[in-house]
């Protein structure tokens, strides 16, 4: 069954988070730092009035720091009660992405994602890789 | 103060009649709260000196005065007037709070008042009795009996007849009256002439009419002690069941719970600035600190080898009674939600009369009660909520009609206590509804949902009024009513809409909002906030200032300051916070840590003020040493830090 993912790029590689667990978009300037956070929360922002503890997928990716871009984005998501962001290099396209084409991930990016992409998927000879958007924002914290 | 009071109760009184005229009751009981408003209000202005207020509110009281002894039923036109000079003086009392001079009584209004027929289009629905008594009983004395009755006390009607047997007793007229007015309140006594051949030896006999609570044989034995008097108690009928309009036990359920709850006389209450339970919440808080000194003291007894179970005993006692008292006080600033949304009924009545839409106020407040800040911060939201369905989603009475709706619209604002210490408010209109195509044009983007509406209305500014008549009618003040909700108060507020059918916003607020006053600082390039209450002194670091320590990667190290004859260790909370940006560190925030004073260093303090403290709930966020955050107007988070509980994480962490 198709259904609309919104996607978006992290280093090299181009990520699909449900778009039915995204609630906004939002271009992201900067967090307050959060003292004793780990390390992979950004910090806080206000989105349209809630505050929103933000994630670094590149810190939690493992991947170096970039300068900051005006690409930059929030992709803020829900799950379940919690609401979180994530901080992507540059999110722009929602496709539709159809289950069937999900494939589990090859062992080497498991590997090398620490678990935190789900499926693979190969649309138009790009590779989309399906975050498992709970295990990032740190599932085990879950009240 | 106690004259805003006083218009709110001169003002509910008057909405009570005024329902009154809709279910058909008389409400004599409001007439006599809304005299005795005036009268007290009249009387305080007096010793003020303010005479427009004097001089309306006795134009009022006159005319109350006549309707109450022309039987207590005050007519249509008289509460329009009445409702007129209430708000006029509801204005004065407004300038004078405000040291304003209130301008003076409005002659047209003055006119307006003394021209009223009081009693023009009343409601004959004065009790009636099957007894012959009830043709005899003048207007107030019916009066007086409904009112009895309507506060369902029973009345009664009895026969005495005086004899010569119990005269020999003692038991004349005036003896029953005087037991009689012991039991209760009398309404009437009337002789009349009874037939000799009886057995009555007097050709008279007196009926009369008792309001009493006593038992029928206490007033039974009053009269007819002696066998041979004849004695006739009859309770007198409910009026409802005299009525014309039919009424349902619902509709006497309805009118018992605002007879128990809808007049603030009767039970008990002392008005208190809200400054000073703050301060009662400020000494709280310094005798939860001197209790944490005192367990330490005990704990320090107890390494030392002393017993200390008694101690420990009454120190648990003591913690008991801590939470308790704070609980008192949490309940002692919570305030009925029922007397909140007093002031949408008047909202309602004078936006309806200049639109001219007939709109009905259903308030479904259950018990509800609200942190008096969260009310007051609330209100507002409220106000632009209800002034929006009225303006604009409440369709003219023809179109309602040609819609196979009622043609008075209804607007049904109901409130629960939901999980996590929250209000649920829900303020349902049967308007047009918000048609989401419309919208979508005027926001330029497409809107799927309720939720992507509620998202494209509370857009700053967005708003809908050169279309709102014809088709959404919302919009208006909708990112007022969200920052209110979800900024100021951490709130939610959520729409649900069917074009058609009408539009439901729902908003849940916290029962009770932390406020506390606040130094705001700097340090790191980065602004924080402490609360007030918990800083013992700020005092300048010298030029030296403190050097941070080396950051090799060791435990942060405290400099030790002299500070009146006294060391104290100084932390850098740069360094504390590992976003120390090598800044010289100019302040030094002393606190009491376990007694001991501690010193933060922070680069500058940028002010003192009050902020709404939300508590951070996210695990990811949710550390030691941050109490929540804090907007401090430039739309970003500010933390509020809890540097006591700072200082032990950081070094439990081993930073």
């Amino acid at each position: 069954m198709p259904r609309l993912h919104v996607t978006f790029r992290v280093g090299n590689a181009s990520y699909a988070v449900p778009a039915a667990d995204v609630l906004h978009l939002e271009s992201y300037d900067t967090a307050t730092y959060v003292p004793g956070a780990p390390a992979y929360v950004a910090g806080l922002v206000q989105v349209r009035g809630r505050l929103v503890p933000v994630i670094d997928l590149r810190v939690r990716f493992g991947l170096p720091a970039i300068e900051h871009t005006i690409d930059r984005r929030v992709v803020v998501v829900q799950v379940g009660t919690r609401v979180a962001g994530l901080i992507v290099d540059s999110a722009r396209e929602v496709v539709k992405l159809d289950d069937a084409a999900f494939e589990k991930p090859p062992e080497i990016i498991e590997q090398q994602t620490a678990g935190f992409v789900k499926a693979v998927a190969t649309i138009a000879s790009r590779l989309y890789l399906l975050v498992d958007v709970p295990r990032i924002i740190g599932e085990e914290l879950t009240p | 103060v106690e004259a805003a009071e006083l218009v709110t109760t001169a003002n509910q009184a008057l909405l009570e009649i005024e329902a009154g005229y809709a279910e058909g009751a008389p409400r004599p009981k409001a007439v006599r709260e809304l005299f005795r408003a005036l009268h007290t209000i009249k009387g305080l202005a007096g010793m003020v000196g303010v005479e427009a207020i004097v001089e309306i509110a006795h134009g009022l009281e006159t005319l109350i005065r006549t309707a109450d002894r022309a039987g207590g039923q005050l007519g249509r036109a008289a509460v329009e007037v009445s409702l007129q000079g209430v708000r006029a003086i509801g204005d004065r009392v407004r300038a004078v709070a405000e040291q304003r001079t209130p301008a003076a009584a409005p002659e047209r209004l003055l006119a307006a008042i003394a021209n009223t027929d009081p009693t023009a289009e009343p409601l004959a629905a004065a009790p009636v009795m099957s007894s012959a008594v009830d043709a005899r009983l003048s207007a107030s004395e019916r009066q007086q009996l409904s009112q009895a009755l309507g506060s369902h006390t029973p009345a009664w009607t009895l026969s005495f007849v005086p004899s010569e047997a119990n005269a020999a007793r003692g038991v004349t007229i005036g003896s029953v009256r005087a037991q009689l007015a012991a039991l209760g309140d009398i309404v009437k006594v009337a002789p009349r002439t009874r037939k000799a051949d009886d057995g009555a030896q007097l050709g008279i006999a007196f009926d009369i009419v008792l309001i009493s609570s006593a038992s029928r044989e206490a007033i039974a034995e009053v009269i007819a002690s002696p066998a041979d008097s004849v004695v006739a108690i009859v309770p007198i009928a409910p009026p409802t069941a005299a009525l014309p309009v039919a009424q349902t036990d619902d509709a006497d359920d309805a009118d018992d719970a605002r007879a128990e709850e809808g007049s603030p006389i009767g039970r008990a209450v002392v008005r208190v600035e809200l400054g000073r339970l703050d301060d009662l919440q400020d000494q709280l808080s310094l005798l939860i600190v001197s209790r944490f000194r005192l367990d330490r003291e005990i704990a320090t007894h107890a390494e030392r080898g002393h017993d200390v179970r008694g101690l420990r005993q009454v120190s648990e006692l003591q913690g008991r009674q801590v939470r308790d008292l704070r609980r008192a006080i949490l309940r002692a600033r919570m305030v009925r939600v029922a007397e909140v949304l007093e002031p949408l009924s008047l909202l309602i009545r004078s936006l309806a009369r200049t639109s001219h839409n007939e709109v009905r106020l259903e308030l479904d407040t259950r018990d509800t009660e609200l942190d008096k800040a969260v009310a007051d911060r609330l209100l507002p939201a409220l106000v632009h909520l209800v002034r929006n369905a009225v303006d604009h989603a409440i369709e003219p009475a023809a179109e309602r009609v040609a819609r196979g709706k009622p043609a008075f619209g209804t607007l049904r604002v109901s409130c629960r206590e939901v999980a996590g210490n929250q209000l649920e408010l829900a303020i349902r209109d049967d308007g047009r509804g918000i048609d989401r195509a419309s919208i979508a044009r005027r926001a330029g983007r497409a809107i799927d949902d309720d939720t992507e509406l509620l998202e494209a209305l509370c857009s700053p500014g967005f708003s809908t009024r050169d279309v709102a008549t014809r088709t959404s009618g919302r919009g208006l003040g909708m990112d007022i009513v969200r920052r209110i909700a979800v900024a100021d108060l951490g709130g939610e507020l959520r729409l649900e809409t069917a074009v058609g059918a009408g539009t439901t916003f729902t908003l849940r607020v916290p029962l009770t909002i932390a406020i506390i006053e606040v130094f705001s600082f700097e340090c790191g390039r980065q602004a924080f906030v402490v609360p007030v209450a918990a800083i013992e002194e700020i005092f300048e670091l010298g030029d030296a200032g403190i050097t941070p320590p080396s950051a090799h990667g060791g435990r942060s190290r405290a400099q030790l300051l002299e500070r009146r004859g006294k060391a104290i260790p100084v932390f850098s909370l740069g360094v504390e916070l590992a976003i120390d940006d090598g800044a010289r560190a100019r302040k030094a925030l002393v606190i009491r840590r376990n007694g001991e004073p501690v010193a933060f260093a922070v680069d500058r303090m940028l002010g003192r003020q009050e902020v709404v403290v939300r508590t951070l709930e996210d695990p990811l966020v949710h550390v030691p040493g941050v109490a929540g955050a804090t907007d401090l107007g430039d739309g970003r988070p500010t933390l509020v830090l809890d540097l006591g509980e700072l200082g032990l994480a950081v070094r439990e962490r081993g930073v």
